[in-house]
């Protein structure tokens, strides 16, 4: 799978990563860091502590990663749960959780194949 | 001096990525990692301690704003109290722009903001810009320092010239005189420890201590007329004649005559030695000499070295008259027997009596006393 192919996949900007991070190496590196990263973890987690404020600040650190990555749904739907965290609102963000549980999944499924 | 420069440009070749997540440090370690040296921090505190013990060396720091434990804010305001934001330029990151943040984030000193996604030679050029205006200010800043210091070092030799040379001339008239050796120390140091009360309990007189400096420094000048006065009279060992005293009294007059052919009229210490000259026989009910001024007509400075004159005077032994003892020399200036003083210069020779005493029934040497 290619880069270019891969970005299709997952929703995201390959034109941009691309003008970002010049070299398709780079962003296979980047790529197999975002596997590793724990805010989606977190942010499951959290929202079902009940814990609105470390799940605001999981929610809106993955968003910072969807952003830098070109992600850009899942930058949509992450950028969604910050705000509805931000509220303190949980009875939503369990309902968005959903979607952004959807959009993870991709792009991690993405991901894998992509290093395979 | 370009030597201290090219090393710390070395040195200071740290750049300090705080973020919590490994990507985004990433994002911008790869644009740096070249040509820096770079550390990272995983939150707030870690930042916290990174700074303390490499501040030497950093010369960027890369802040995010949400961070566990501490934020960016609050590593920001670390900064400000422990003066770290003068000397290590901020860039904070973060995601979206919010006015609130960005505003508070520049009060506490980041010097630019930039938004994720960024675009790395972007963030390169910015970075190179901030550093270098940090590096030239503090060059500057420190340029100016020691120029300052440089100035003062040469201010205070001047004071000391100038201490020695008034010294100097003042102990002229001493030395002719041969009595009372240490009269001029005694009268700075009285005159000294007078400003001390008229500047606590007396604002309205307005004497700074560079004031107080000057005057203290113009006081040992005050009987430089007398160099104008015959050893007949001078030297005299009895008491003097009717005509001899007034002759005497014309030293005031002499003296001033001799500092007007050296006038200064825009120099505040001219000023002062000219009033203390002509004025430390004044009294405050008009019958002193050479003018007869009276009450706050008399500067005073004047009416200070007026008062620690005549205290000196009844306290030393003359070759026409014993000294008095300490307590009566008091007394007699209280209540008036020897010179009529101002309510306040009383009241100040009241304040500083103990210390007058310790001078006089003291067995140490003046240059003790004048360094305390």
């Amino acid at each position: 799978m290619t880069v270019q192919e891969f970005y299709e996949e997952v929703g995201g900007d390959y034109n941009e990563i691309m003008s970002r991070l010049r070299t398709e190496d780079r962003i296979r590196k980047f790529a197999g860091m975002f596997t590793r990263d724990e805010s989606y973890k977190a942010l499951v987690q959290c929202i079902n502590d009940g814990n609105a404020d470390d799940a605001f600040r999981a929610a809106h650190t993955m968003k910072g990663m969807c952003q830098n990555m070109a992600f850009t749904r899942l930058y949509k739907s992450s950028h969604e749960i910050t705000e509805i965290l931000r509220g303190k609102d949980l009875e939503s963000a369990k309902q968005m959780l959903d979607v952004v549980t959807e959009d993870y999944n991709i792009v991690i499924a993405g991901i894998e194949k992509l290093l395979a | 001096m370009e030597t201290t420069k090219t090393t710390e440009a070395v040195e200071k070749n740290t750049i300090l990525i705080a973020d919590d997540a490994e990507i985004n440090r990433e994002m911008i370690k790869f644009i740096f990692d070249e040509q820096y040296n770079i550390i990272e921090a995983e939150d707030g505190e870690q930042a916290i301690s990174i700074i303390m013990e490499y501040s030497d060396k950093l010369c960027l720091l890369f802040l995010d704003l949400l961070m566990p434990k501490k934020s960016g804010l609050d590593v920001l305001s670390f900064m400000n109290e422990e003066d770290y934001i003068n000397y290590i330029p901020v860039i904070m990151i973060t995601g979206e722009a919010t006015d609130e943040t960005d505003e508070k984030a520049y009060e506490l000193g980041a010097s630019d903001i930039i938004y994720k996604p960024f675009a790395p030679n972007v963030v390169m050029r910015r970075a190179k810009n901030i550093m270098e205006l940090f590096e030239h200010r503090i060059y500057v800043e420190r340029k100016l320092e020691k120029r300052t210091r440089q100035l003062r070092e040469s201010r205070e030799k001047l004071e000391k010239s100038n201490e020695f040379l008034v010294n100097a001339l003042s102990s002229v008239v001493e030395f002719r005189s041969l009595e009372s050796g240490e009269h001029i120390q005694r009268v700075k140091y009285f005159t000294k420890l007078f400003l001390k009360y008229i500047m606590k309990f007396y604002p309205k007189y307005d004497i700074t201590k560079e004031k107080a400096s000057l005057i203290v420094n113009a006081s040992a000048l005050h009987d430089i007329g007398k160099i104008a006065i015959p050893d007949s009279i001078l030297l005299k060992p009895g008491k003097l004649t009717g005509e001899e005293f007034e002759e005497m009294k014309k030293h005031t007059i002499y003296g001033c005559e001799l500092l007007e052919k050296f006038k200064q009229d825009e120099n505040e210490f001219y000023h002062y030695c000219y009033d203390i000259c002509r004025y430390h026989h004044e009294r405050h009910d008009g019958k002193g000499y050479p003018d007869g001024l009276k009450g706050d007509e008399i500067p005073i400075w004047a009416q200070i070295v007026s008062v620690v004159d005549v205290y000196d005077a009844l306290v030393s032994k003359r070759v026409y008259k014993d000294p008095f003892a300490v307590e009566e020399a008091a007394r007699m200036i209280i209540e008036g027997e020897c010179g009529v003083f101002s309510p306040e210069m009383i009241d100040c020779f009241g304040l500083a009596k103990q210390e007058l005493f310790a001078v006089t029934e003291g067995e140490f040497s003046f240059a003790d006393v004048m360094v305390k």
